[in-house]
């Protein structure tokens, strides 16, 4: 019989690749490739109509040898631990690849929030808090939204781990609001922290921003932040592809000397769906979604979809690509990974590129445990600089061991976290 | 003849006033001795009058009162006579005559000045009231004299009121009489019983009632008959009845009295709207009083109205008897207009509004439900249609339905022009520019109340027009665009698809008429536009639930912004918001993305400046104007930091940002909104027995109802009855948890994603590959003829092995979308509901069904699914490699030209799918 697809299985599989570069000793490659805690709790709820109901909830601390562990919360009906696992494992690698001091984490419930109240789900929030106050906090473990999960789920999370502790620790969750505890610039940190990269790369690379254009593939919060910055910096961007809601099928948009970012947000929904007509109207071609990757441009930003660039479709790359962004988490098939490397594109990872959305919820952390707030400008610069670093660190490697950028960033992140087990003599 | 010259036809004129005048006074000088004899009184008059003509000399006058005859001198019989009549209590009783002795000078033909009419007319009128003020007079003194008496010794006071309704009322104390000896013989007193037969008093009294006041003097044979039988009849009341039971009951009778010519005018056939409407005006004068019927007589009335306004069907009277009263009709009847002659009722709309807000306004002691209002309502009797129809000679028009579809469809717009081209009769004429005067220049819409959207029970809802007009500019334009609303409202009668829905329904042969309902738009001004703040539809069961925890019981409501055209209707680009008035706090939208997605986008609007009903968006409506929309905090959210947000007071509102989203999170949850509907729905379930659905507006003030009706006689789905002798082998599968209504006939392909295979699936991308192999199936399979059926959660983001991956544009083709949970050991885990596009699925009318294979007593046909043949191949053969995974089964193919049948029956929470040959 067939087995089954296991996300925790693919997960270890990546990192027992790793941990064979590295030549790891038995002793990390056992304690890394297990989570480091897991706790499983019941959540009793008193429903609406007055029955109680008994939730099971979640919580994998896959490593914290860097520093406390930073993960999300799932509200989900059918979720598995290994999922739970493999999640938390990525996520300590995300952290140590921008060199944040953060470790892994994820967790979660067992529950479909559409079968739930608002009450109902803030008992549970509060539930949850109850079960794993003595083991998450602004020094052990950091919670954040997730799927199916928000900042006000958040907020009553923190609301009850201040009730227990009877103090303020605004630096207990993340993914709060502005003005609760919340950072500014998150809504831009991720498209920003992947133009800091894009940045670097082409410095590397002594091209001139100024002298490129792109086509990006996906028009929501990361692109068109992403695109609001390379603009910026100079660059042109010739195409932006959006999911089309009424026809079910993706389009892109195209405008040789440039897309002017601010009309098209005019006409754009909350999802990044432009609307075709009045795109039309303002003198775009419309084009299928696919011509995105088609592009004669030197920079691709997948920043929509997984698996959107194939074996297929790789091939139809311009050769005057010099550098593929991945703004998207897994835009690019293993076998189209190959395919890119062969053409030489430089390639900036996803866990790379996107880290900015992490690094500015490490930032908040930090703001809430001093209790001061910085400006947004400050905020993004910080980030500039954690990305610029964090770039230099993976590229370095990349060069100097002659490896793939994808395989650069594994290798950093997971030495770093190996490095800190090691040097508390943990392995 | 000689010519006169105008000055002397002056002087003559004013001659014959003078005569007239002097003779009126004279008469009233004779009628003012109180102590004269009537004789004598009738004698002088009849001696006066000729004086008072314009030719004295040769005039005479005669005067009969109760057949004795008081003459002037020499009266000689002419043929040349001026008459008028006496009335006493209505009634003749005798008249007075004027001639000439011979023909006059000047012609033979009119002998009479039109003044001279008068005369006799007003002299005639004069002698009847004071022959009533004697009697009275009379019976007043009489009055006075017995209750001395009553102190000195036992008279009843009944025996008292029963004398001077004998001297003054013969009618009503002979009907007062009858009532009494019926009283006894239905209690069993034998005396009565005997009376009645002996007397055969029943014909004698009305015998000797008729014959009393005719233009014969008084029978005195027959009075004595009838006070003997009377006086007969309450000594045997006396006998059996207290005298406190006789006079309530006398009253009472007294009272009933009163109100029967309003019995006898709707109990006659001939009655017209005009008559009734008459009666009922008569009736609310002579009750203001507070006169109360007795409760049976009430009933009655209210039937015999209810019958003559709005319905005879049963259903319908059993119900609204208990709760529309007489008193009801006295503001109705001042706003319907009807064609001369009507026999018209108001339509099944006007009906259903009229009872359910006679329903709500019953209960007193609800805050919320007391706030509850309907629109200035004015109303055009149906038969208003078919009177437009004669006037304008269009008479043709009513075979429209006995013609081909075709011919029906290319004939519809020239009807349509015609109509709009045609006249109102012109007491309709009037009764709409009273219409526009009572609604000032407030937008109105002109609203369809058919007789068969009530007498049917078949969902004629939409079928008809309904029309909205911004009713703007002077009162002649407005007037015209009302005018012409109603004839387009009119001329949908004709169209194709009602005409083919009756067909369909064998109600072709009835006589439809269109009532017309036109009412005030609830909403207020908001810039340039009219509408509410919001609008929509509740139903008292939920059809379509979106959560395990919800039941039917719960209800649903569909709500938008302006308008409720787009929460009535099905759209194909927005969204109503909905939401289970009985489980307010489970929604169907949770995350952000779903909130966000199935947001209303857009809002109907009045453009009073254009006179258009319009579409408008919503986001820019909120630009332009969004902070003097009233209610606008409760009807949207801010969108920020990642969830939905109550904006906190209105100046913190940027209504130029794009992240306003309508989820009316503030109503639902800071309002007492959700309260109030359940409450009014459940209330007018209670009452009329069965679900109902409601329209409703609110204009930021209050809550206004706007329609009424049965759920059944909307709902497009109906439950499906089960049939129970189904051969085994036929059976494909059965349900019994959470089943909603409906059918799913004739499906020829059912795509079938094992569940097994599919949690065996080990590549990612085979897992995504087989939503794509669904994707393209539901683009080359035939459209709503094949049905989709998964493990667990289909379109679930997250996890993929919950369900298959697709999107709406994936399924957006099939008939019916089935999700199987199969047990996982001890465990079985829940379904969606689809959820993820759960809106998407109700807007286009795909059934949802759950199946829980492993449950005790459910079928699920394994050799069905997993033997028969598999199409995948032959369709998508780069996706053979999913064979094991992904099955598409051509039924007729693979089972003897069968198809699958689907019957889905909520109330007996249960579904089965069988095969069945095409019909």
């Amino acid at each position: 019989m067939n087995k089954t697809y296991n996300a925790f299985d693919t997960a270890r599989e990546q990192f027992d690749k790793i941990a064979e570069l590295l030549d790891l000793e038995q002793a990390s490659k056992d304690l890394l490739r297990e989570p480091l805690r897991e706790f499983h709790f019941s959540i009793p709820v008193r429903m609406d109509d007055n029955k109680v109901k008994i939730f099971k909830g979640f919580r994998v601390q896959h490593n914290d040898a860097l520093g406390p562990a930073k993960g999300g919360i799932r509200f989900h009906p059918q979720e598995t631990i290994d999922t739970v696992r493999a999640l938390a494992m990525w996520m300590t690698w995300k952290c140590s690849v921008v060199d944040i001091p953060l470790g892994g984490a994820k967790g979660g419930i067992i529950c479909d929030p559409h079968n739930l109240s608002q009450r109902e789900q803030e008992q549970l929030c509060r539930g949850w808090v109850r079960q794993m106050a003595r083991n998450v906090g602004p020094l052990i473990d950091i919670p954040a939204p997730d799927v199916m999960t928000t900042g006000q789920h958040m907020l009553w999370m923190l609301d009850e781990y201040e009730v227990i502790y009877g103090g303020k620790y605004p630096g207990a969750i993340t993914g709060k609001p502005v003005g609760i505890g919340g950072s500014l610039g998150r809504i831009e940190a991720t498209g920003y922290g992947l133009i800091f990269t894009v940045r670097e790369a082409l410095r590397e690379m002594e091209i001139r921003v100024e002298d490129t254009k792109a086509s990006v593939q996906g028009f929501g919060n990361v692109a068109q932040h992403a695109i609001e910055l390379y603009n910026k910096l100079g660059g042109k961007v010739i195409l932006v592809s959006c999911w089309d809601q009424d026809s079910g099928k993706s389009r892109a948009y195209r405008k040789t000397d440039g897309i002017i970012l601010k009309e098209l947000q005019k006409i754009t929904d909350n999802f990044g769906g432009i609307n075709k007509e009045k795109a039309i109207e303002l003198g775009y071609e419309v084009l299928p979604g696919e011509a995105w990757i088609e592009q004669d441009v030197e920079i691709l930003i997948p920043a929509a979809l997984e698996n959107s660039i194939t074996a297929e479709n790789a091939s139809s790359i311009s050769d005057n690509v010099k550098l593929i962004a991945e703004g998207a988490n897994g835009p690019t098939t293993i076998e189209a990974d190959r395919i890119i490397k062969e053409k030489g594109i430089f390639l900036i990872p996803d866990f790379l590129a996107n880290a900015g959305g992490v690094t500015c919820s490490y930032f908040e952390q930090v703001q809430s445990n001093t209790n001061y707030f910085w400006s947004k400008e400050e905020v993004l610069s910080k980030l500039d600089a954690k990305m610029t670093d964090a770039f230099i660190s993976v590229s370095d490697l990349a060069k100097k061991q002659k490896i793939y950028t994808r395989d650069a960033a594994y290798i950093l992140a997971v030495d770093r976290v190996a490095r800190a087990c090691s040097s508390r003599g943990w392995t | 003849m000689k010519k006169l010259e105008p000055m002397e036809i002056l002087l003559r004129d004013l001659k014959e006033r003078s005569k007239e005048l002097n003779c009126l006074y004279q008469v009233e000088e004779i009628l003012h001795k109180e102590g004269m004899p009537l004789g004598k009184m009738f004698n002088d008059i009849a001696d006066t009058l000729p004086s008072g003509f314009q030719f004295p000399k040769i005039a005479q006058s005669r005067i009969k009162y109760r057949n004795i005859e008081y003459k002037s001198a020499d009266y000689t019989e002419t043929t040349c006579e001026l008459k008028s009549n006496i009335l006493y209590q209505d009634k003749i009783t005798g008249e007075i005559v004027v001639s000439y002795k011979q023909e006059s000078p000047q012609t033979a033909c009119v002998p009479f000045l039109k003044e001279e009419v008068k005369l006799i007319t007003t002299i005639a009128d004069r002698i009847s009231y004071v022959i009533q003020y004697r009697n009275l007079k009379d019976v007043f003194s009489e009055w006075q004299t017995m209750k001395k008496d009553l102190k000195k010794e036992v008279i009843s006071e009944w025996h008292i009121i029963l004398n001077m309704l004998n001297r003054t009322d013969r009618n009503l104390y002979v009907y007062i009489s009858q009532k009494m000896l019926h009283y006894l013989c239905w209690n069993g007193i034998e005396d009565a019983k005997n009376l009645l037969e002996k007397y055969n008093t029943q014909n004698k009294l009305y015998k000797s009632a008729q014959t009393t006041y005719t233009n014969s003097p008084t029978d005195k044979s027959n009075t004595d008959t009838i006070v003997q039988i009377s006086n007969d009849i309450f000594r045997i009341a006396a006998r059996h009845l207290t005298d406190h039971h006789i006079l309530t009951n006398i009253q009472n009778w007294i009272e009933e009295d009163k109100s029967r010519f309003l019995v006898r005018a709707l109990d006659n056939q001939n009655s017209s709207l005009d008559d009734i409407i008459n009666a009922i005006t008569r009736y609310k004068h002579i009750t203001s009083d507070g006169t109360i019927l007795s409760a049976s007589a009430e009933k009655g009335l209210r039937v015999s109205l209810i019958r003559y306004f709005f319905s005879d069907q049963l259903d319908f009277i059993k119900i609204a008897k208990n709760h529309i009263t007489v008193k009801h009709y006295y503001d109705l009847i001042e706003k319907i207009i009807y064609p001369s002659g009507s026999h018209g009722r108001l339509g099944g709309k006007s009906s259903g509004l009229f009872l359910a807000m006679q329903i709500i306004k019953e209960v007193k002691d609800n805050p919320l439900l007391k706030q509850i209002q309907t629109p200035n309502t004015w109303y055009i009797s149906s038969d208003g249609m078919v009177s437009f129809v004669h006037y304008n000679n269009l008479e043709g028009v009513m075979e429209q339905k006995y013609k081909e579809l075709d011919e029906i469809n290319i004939e519809y717009p020239n009807i349509v022009q015609i109509f709009k081209n045609s006249f109102f009769p012109p007491e309709i004429e009037r009764g709409l520019a009273m219409v526009i005067d009572n609604f000032g220049e407030n937008p109105i819409i002109v609203r369809s109340s058919s007789l068969l959207e009530d007498s049917h029970r078949a969902a004629f809802s939409g079928k008809y027009k309904s029309l909205f007009l911004a009713n703007t500019g002077d009162k002649e334009e407005r007037l015209d665009s009302l005018k012409d609303a109603i004839s387009e409202v009119y001329a949908s009668l004709f169209s194709q698809d009602p005409i083919e829905y009756r067909r369909e329904k064998g109600l072709l042969d009835f006589n439809e008429e269109m009532g017309i309902m036109i009412q005030e738009v609830v909403g207020r001004k908001v810039g340039k536009y009219f509408f509410p703040s919001f609008a929509g539809v509740a139903f008292s069961k939920n059809d379509f639930r979106w959560s395990s925890r919800i039941t039917r019981e719960d209800g649903l409501i569909r709500i938008v912004p302006g308008l409720g055209t787009r929460a009535v209707d099905r759209l194909a680009d927005d969204y109503p918001i909905l939401i289970a008035p009985g489980k307010p706090s489970l929604r169907v939208n949770i995350t952000s993305e779903e909130i966000l997605k199935y947001s209303p986008k857009y809002i109907d609007v009045i453009n009073l400046e254009t006179n258009t009903f319009e579409t408008i968006e919503f986001l820019i409506l909120l630009h332009e104007a969004g902070q003097d929309i009233p209610l606008i905090k409760q009807i949207i959210s801010v969108y920020s930091d990642g969830f939905m947000q109550l904006p906190g007071s209105l100046v913190n509102i940027d209504f130029n940002s794009k992240n306003l989203v309508v989820n009316f999170e503030g109503l639902f949850s800071r309002t007492d909104f959700i309260k109030q509907i359940k409450e009014t729905i459940d209330l007018l379930q209670l009452k009329i027995g069965e679900p109902v659905d409601i329209e409703f507006a609110h204009d930021g003030k209050n809550l206004y109802l706007l329609q009424c009706r049965p759920q059944s006689y909307t709902s497009e789905n109906f439950p499906s009855p089960i049939p129970r002798n189904i051969k085994p082998e036929k059976m494909i599968f059965t349900a019994d948890k959470y089943v909603t209504n409906g059918q799913v006939p004739d499906i020829t392909h059912v795509v079938y994603i094992d569940p097994d295979n599919y949690n065996s699936l080990n590549k990612l991308s085979d897992l995504k590959n087989v939503g794509r192999a669904v994707g393209k199936l539901n683009k080359i399979l035939p459209k709503k003829q094949f049905i989709l059926m998964g493990p667990g959660r289909w379109g679930s983001r997250g996890d993929i092995k919950l369900g298959v991956d697709v999107s709406y544009s994936d399924i957006k083709n099939t008939a019916l979308l089935i999700e199987i949970a199969r047990k996982k050991g001890n465990y079985t885990p829940d379904l969606s509901f689809g959820t993820h596009f759960f809106q998407d699925l109700i807007e286009a009318s795909i059934k949802y069904l759950p199946l829980y294979p492993d449950s005790d007593n459910i079928i699920f046909n394994n050799l069905f699914f997993n033997h028969s043949g598999n199409s995948l191949s032959d369709l998508l053969p780069e996706y053979s490699y999913l064979e094991s995974t992904v099955h598409v089964i051509d039924i007729p193919k693979s089972w003897d030209d069968q198809v699958l049948k689907i019957l889905m029956n909520s109330e007996l929470n249960r579904a089965i799918g069988y095969l069945s040959d095409t019909d």
